[in-house]
């Protein structure tokens, strides 16, 4: 979606002076635009308002950075470890794993859960997505997509269709069919169409509409009938990487994550970035929201994981430990909001208590990174994805 | 001279958005802090990983497995 705009050096009239000048020809959207340097010096200037420079707006930026630092730091009265010293400490976690999903032939990159808390949809490197079943750890249905890297997938809440994509620059909606023969490639939709990879894909609360995160720096929300873009959101100056949207009783927003270290919350409606944080020292690779709405919780390559409160507008909680030096790739919390399921690089997930900070337990078992994690609809499990092929229910 | 213009829609961008954050409504840590341990407090005895549910209950702790032998 940029202008092109292609320079060459030229002699004659100018469009706008109507004086004989070396002229710098500009196509803009192939249109050929005559101007001196002159008259294009004269022009940059009026784009600015009067009395403002370059320099004068970077000053009020800087001023006004300052200021949020300010406003933020009159509300940080307390820590959230100090006010969680009243609450009750956790009984011993007795986890483990309670089944292993393996067909998959390659890495397995993404996966979510369906609402009837029984179905789990996965996809991986090779380009396969497998719907399981994973009481019996059962497979019921399998589509190869026409594109590898398939870095993101999900489930649709009436538990009817699953969305995936990832290098293809495009998300796709596949609807599953009781019919065991079906063709699931044959019915395949093009939902989303992005410039760069999709990196994150999600239904909102109908089938009806899918919020999609890509590589091109940008989400967009997209209608699945008609594939026509609804609205989309820009602000991120780089790749965003992940993306959730806020719990239905909780109104029309969604935070997204990306590679420039940064957590935007927007509004869905009017596509307005509403809140900002950057505290992360590098990539957010996932972030969650707290099952009340009212903060959320981010991943990054950092090595940390961080709770944000949506209402104080700031960072309460850092999950962190000398020890861990791999980056955590994926979070969620579970129902209550009181743990925190992290998956990180060096192939452990850890379990942390939200609101002490403490860790609760560390659980081993994949043989690879932990790609991917998420609770069950009803928090009796969890099931994480992995670099090793595999993916593991723990409870 | 394309680039300087550029460069100062950008700016101006980002100036609209941090006067858009920085009038933001703002709560206390203290208070959010203390509605986030209550929503803990009221949910945790929903929570089958917080409070553990006896085995019969969490279908996927059941000693029985779903086998079909065909």
């Amino acid at each position: 979606m940029c202008d092109q705009t292609f320079l060459a050096i030229t002699f004659g009239p100018c469009d706008s002076c109507s004086e004989n000048r070396p002229l710098m020809n500009l196509y803009i959207k192939t249109e050929p635009i005559n101007y001196c340097s002159l008259c294009m010096e004269i022009m940059a200037c009026q784009g600015l308002a009067s009395g403002e420079t370059l320099k004068s707006l970077k000053a009020e930026s800087e001023t006004l950075r300052k200021k949020l630092e300010e406003e933020r730091k009159k509300l940080h009265d307390v820590e959230l470890e100090k006010v969680a010293e009243k609450a009750e400490a956790l009984g011993e976690l007795n986890m483990k794993t309670r089944r292993t999903l393996k067909g998959h032939g390659n890495k397995v990159l993404c996966m979510d859960w369906c609402k009837d808390k029984r179905r789990i949809v996965s996809s991986s490197q090779d380009g396969k997505v497998i719907v399981w079943d994973a009481f019996t750890t059962n497979k019921e249905h399998a589509v190869t997509m026409p594109t590898t890297w398939v870095m993101a997938c999900a489930y649709a809440p009436s538990g009817c269709a699953i969305a995936c994509g990832g290098l293809d620059n495009k998300c796709s909606v596949y609807p599953l069919s009781l019919d065991k023969d079906e063709n699931l490639a044959a019915k395949k939709k093009s939902v989303a169409m992005h410039t760069n990879y999709l990196s994150g894909c999600t239904f909102t609360n109908s089938d009806m509409q899918i919020l999609t995160s890509s590589g091109d720096g940008t989400s967009a929300l997209w209608d699945v009938e008609s594939g026509q873009l609804l609205q989309s959101f820009h602000g991120h100056s780089a790749d965003v990487l992940t993306l959730d949207l806020a719990p239905s009783e909780t109104g029309n927003t969604f935070v997204s994550g990306g590679s420039d270290k940064k957590a935007n919350v927007w509004d869905l409606r009017s596509g307005q970035n509403v809140q900002s944080f950057d505290t992360h020292d590098s990539d957010i690779n996932c972030v969650k929201y707290y099952p009340s709405g009212d903060a959320f919780a981010s991943a990054s390559d950092d090595s940390t994981c961080r709770l944000f409160d949506l209402r104080a507008d700031r960072e309460v909680s850092i999950y962190s430990k000398d020890s861990i030096m791999f980056g955590a790739a994926s979070v969620d919390f579970s129902l209550s909001g009181r743990l925190l399921f992290a998956g990180y690089n060096d192939y452990t997930i850890n379990v942390w208590d939200v609101l002490k900070g403490t860790r609760v337990a560390i659980l081993f078992g994949h043989e690879n990174r932990v790609s991917s994690l998420r609770v069950s609809p009803d928090g009796t499990a969890f099931c994480s994805g992995s670099w090793d092929n595999t993916l593991r229910i723990w409870a | 001279m394309s680039n300087n213009m550029a460069k100062i829609t950008d700016i101006r961008k980002t100036v609209e958005q941090l006067k858009l954050e920085v009038n933001i409504e703002r709560m206390m840590v203290s208070k959010a802090a203390a509605d986030l341990m209550a929503f803990c407090e009221a949910h945790a005895k929903e929570d089958p990983l917080v409070i553990p549910v006896s085995s019969s209950e969490n279908p996927f702790r059941e000693k029985k497995f779903f086998c079909a032998i065909l």
